[in-house]
């Protein structure tokens, strides 16, 4: 309840005309920066810091949060419509928000849901932020390198049947994901690996131009095999009214909006995983749960559960950082070297020391959340516009939003030639059926898991019982891991020896 | 005539080419900064090294010690190196107008992975000096350095949580003066300081090599407690100033490896710039600004070297440095 008390005091500072200002300008760059692919909220909030420190803290937060916190909503947009995440955490919103928009002809309905469950994401993500607190972020430190290692390997283990059918294919792809990302620096040992004598690959490939490359340049390559100049979707239903989802749409999009929501939360908060694992996870636990139609074919339940805990990921990423002054993801890091240049002290007394500033920043999140909204609610009859673009014109401005976006997010050419190869090896993979999700998931959770298996090896001196068993809540996940590696044999066995016969469909 | 005035315009346009892209030195043999400085810092936007970059950018500009327009360029590709690799290799006129933050934890992974050496830079300042210390967490088993070193004595396994670069050589520096190996007083490397704090916090490792700066807070809010100091003499400040060096402890030297903050600019750059460079820093490292906002708020050592003093100083740290990996210069 004090809490509560508190917010309503943070919701006072907002409403000053300087922080409410800061708060709209912020939302709105937020979702220009998220729609343009190639830069994320990191590199957004790291442009903009740089300008902020002028500005009395508060203010400068507030802008920089509601910056990280709509860009969750742009990076849909290009998702959506172009089939290129504007951002890494919308990876697997573009795999069901595409086929939604082009194959089903429902692009409005595609953005709708994800600006819906985005602010549902977003809603729960906050609250939890404010009953919790501090707490949560206490919760944050009981995941150690021994609980992490466990919990991702669980994540892993999820790869394989992600998306498509042929788990084969996954676990193929799900190799390369790995192998890519562990090009690079080894943390541990600081020498350079896979790096071939380059200096370039010495820092290892970076993700944003990465997955334009396998996903949006694959796109494009693809575009350009058809020959014909169709339009993508269909041209009627391009008004606001004609994109509004039906009570069954919001149906399906709730439950999965508010499960995803509740679990991004508390992967925002966990050490180092942020938004894009928190989405890759959820849209893993999607899978397990009963969907309308496949995921990966235009489910309305993978965007709703993608696009929420992305957004619970950014507003639970907050717990750690202003109850500790810990980092939860990049942009967190980015933020938290902020609060020094403004001379704030972040850490655990940061609460205490400046109310005006934390509780300030958390109300200021949920205006954000609402602007956000409205805005993204208002543009969708013009975004939808992309839609009625000639391929022989789209072409031309994908490639050219290809390039900037891989060039954006290293400031260097390296990025533009990662995006190339990457693009040339996406549209291999497409054209023979292998989908690329499960390479990016795998790119995402490998450097986190060597990481962290590396750690934990260190502290228990190599003995495996000590990092499977290391707590009660390690204990707890390699049970489920257990059961999640053995449900596939077991359910064989059960089917071969007739003691169990799966249910028909049709 | 027609002819005549095509040639005088030709001339005149070439000379202006020339002098356009010539030297910024005028005539007195003097620098003065013609174009916009680009400041290389191999480091994200937010981190220290940024940090550090724009509280010199802050003192210049606010102390109006120079009116040269900086624009701070991040290149991080390959950890870094490219970045450093290009500063080294710049030249010409623009070699007078760049700049690059150059830290011991900079100059040692370029050491170690590439051929690249201080002396293809031309080093203009040093401006600060770090130490570390070690940290005890609330939920640690050892709550001081003698705790510890009656578990190691007792065969125990310790495990210290820490960040890359200087933090590394002083930890190898410890184990080595405690007669220890790698497996009895373990360390796991961490991308940032906050990410071991994170473990020690949770309970998941015993003790945090690091920083005064990134620890304070902690030990404001009694998280966490520093229980050695890594110097020749203990921290002056009233937080620290209850952790032991080690040489308080009977049988042991103390440890200390310094990491320093520097700035440095392309070989190529002229004499008369590298003066007027080491000039700005100089008054830069003697405003309030610096002293209050950087050194103060960082617990840092201020301590300003000259141009030549850096690179002697710079110079020797890579010698000793490559003589402990084993490499050649």
């Amino acid at each position: 309840m004090e809490n509560f008390m508190w917010l309503l005091h943070g919701f006072g500072v907002v409403f000053s005309l300087e922080n409410l200002g800061a708060c709209l300008l912020g939302s709105i760059l937020g979702l220009i920066v998220g729609a343009m692919p190639g830069i994320g909220s990191l590199a957004g909030v790291a442009l903009l810091l740089p300008l902020t420190y002028k500005f009395n803290p508060t203010t400068a937060i507030i802008m920089l949060g509601a910056l990280y916190y709509s860009n969750m909503y742009g990076g849909a947009f290009s998702a959506i419509l172009l089939n290129i995440p504007g951002d890494s955490p919308a990876v697997l919103t573009a795999v069901d928000g595409y086929p939604m928009a082009t194959v089903k002809k429902r692009p409005g309905q595609a953005l709708m849901t994800a600006n819906a469950s985005s602010c549902i994401g977003g809603i729960i993500g906050m609250l939890i932020l404010v009953v919790l607190g501090p707490a949560l972020a206490e919760f944050g430190l009981k995941f150690g390198p021994a609980e992490m290692t466990v919990l991702l390997l669980v994540a892993m283990t999820s790869i394989g049947w992600l998306v498509g059918g042929n788990p084969i294919q996954g676990v193929l792809l799900s190799f390369i994901g790995i192998l890519v990302a562990s090009i690079g620096m080894d943390v541990q040992t600081g020498t350079p690996r896979f790096n071939f004598g380059s200096i370039y690959l010495m820092g290892g490939i970076e993700f944003i131009p990465f997955v334009i490359g396998t996903v949006g340049f694959a796109q494009l390559m693809q575009l350009m095999d058809q020959k014909d100049d169709k339009v993508n979707a269909v041209t009627d239903k391009l008004t606001i009214r004609g994109s509004m989802l039906t009570a069954h749409d919001w149906k399906r999009l709730t439950p999965p909006s508010v499960r995803a929501g509740i679990m991004g939360t508390f992967v925002g908060v966990l050490p180092g995983a942020g938004a894009t694992a928190a989405s890759f996870l959820a849209y893993a636990m999607q899978k397990g749960f009963k969907s309308e139609e496949p995921l990966g074919t235009g489910a309305i339940e993978g965007i709703a559960a993608s696009e929420s805990a992305n957004n619970a990921a950014a507003a639970g990423s907050f717990a750690p950082l202003l109850a500790l002054g810990i980092p939860g993801s990049g942009t967190g890091a980015v933020l938290l070297g902020g609060l020094m240049m403004w001379g704030l002290n972040p850490g655990p007394l940061l609460f205490s020391t400046d109310p005006d500033f934390a509780w300030g920043l958390i109300a200021s999140l949920f205006i954000s959340n609402l602007v956000a909204l409205a805005i993204s609610l208002g543009i969708i009859p013009v975004l939808l516009k992309i839609l009625k673009v000639p391929v022989r014109i789209m072409i031309p401005v994908i490639m050219i939003v290809c390039f900037l976006g891989a060039y954006a997010s290293t400031y260097s050419m390296f990025g533009v030639v990662i995006m190339l190869i990457a693009g040339v090896f996406g549209y291999i993979f497409e054209k023979n059926d292998y989908s690329t999700a499960p390479m990016l998931l795998a790119f995402v959770l490998a450097p986190l898991l060597e990481d962290n298996m590396r750690k934990a090896f260190i502290a228990t001196a190599g003995d495996i019982s000590e990092v499977f068993f290391a707590s009660a809540i390690a204990t707890v996940l390699t049970i489920i891991l257990i059961v999640l590696c053995a449900f596939p044999i077991v359910r064989t066995i059960l089917i071969k020896t007739g003691v169990y016969t799966p249910k028909k469909k049709g | 005539m027609k002819r005549r005035f095509m040639l005088a315009i030709t001339m005149m346009m070439a000379a202006a080419m020339v002098f356009a892209g010539g030297s910024s030195e005028s005539g007195d043999g003097t620098f003065t900064p013609s174009r916009d400085v680009t400041w290389t810092c191999t480091s994200n936007p937010g981190g220290g090294s940024d940090i550090f970059t724009q509280e010199i950018k802050n003192a210049i500009t606010n102390n109006g010690i120079s009116d040269a327009n900086i624009v701070i360029d991040y290149v991080t590709d390959g950890g870094g190196e490219v970045g450093r690799l290009n500063v080294s290799r710049t030249t010409g006129v623009r070699a007078d107008h760049m700049l690059l933050t150059f830290n011991s934890g900079d100059l040692m992974p370029m050491c170690l992975n590439t051929d690249n050496r201080v002396e293809n830079f031309t080093p203009l300042a040093i401006m600060a000096v770090d130490k570390q210390l070690l940290f005890a967490g609330d939920l640690s088993k050892y709550q001081s350095w003698q705790e510890v070193l009656d578990a190691l004595a007792a065969g125990e396994r310790i495990v210290i949580a820490g960040s890359k670069g200087d933090d590394i050589e002083t930890y190898n520096a410890l184990i080595k003066e405690l007669g220890v190996t790698e497996n009895q007083l373990a360390y796991i490397t961490n991308d940032a300081t906050s990410t071991a704090i994170t473990s020690l916090l949770g309970g998941h490792v015993d003790l945090v090599l690091g920083k005064p700066a990134a620890a304070e807070q902690y030990v404001l809010a009694g998280r966490m407690k520093p229980i050695l100091a890594l110097s020749n003499e203990r921290f002056p400040t009233e937080l620290f100033k209850d952790a032991p060096t080690l040489d308080e402890f009977e049988g042991y030297d103390n440890v200390e490896v310094p990491v320093w903050r520097g700035v440095a600019a392309p070989k190529a750059m002229s004499e008369a710039a590298a003066d007027y460079w080491s000039e700005v820093l100089r008054q830069v490292s003697e405003t309030e600004d610096w002293q209050v906002n950087y050194i103060q708020r960082n617990g840092l050592i201020s301590q300003y070297m000259d141009r030549h003093e850096a690179a002697e100083y710079m110079a020797q740290y890579q010698a000793d440095y490559l003589a402990k990996i084993g490499k050649d210069a």
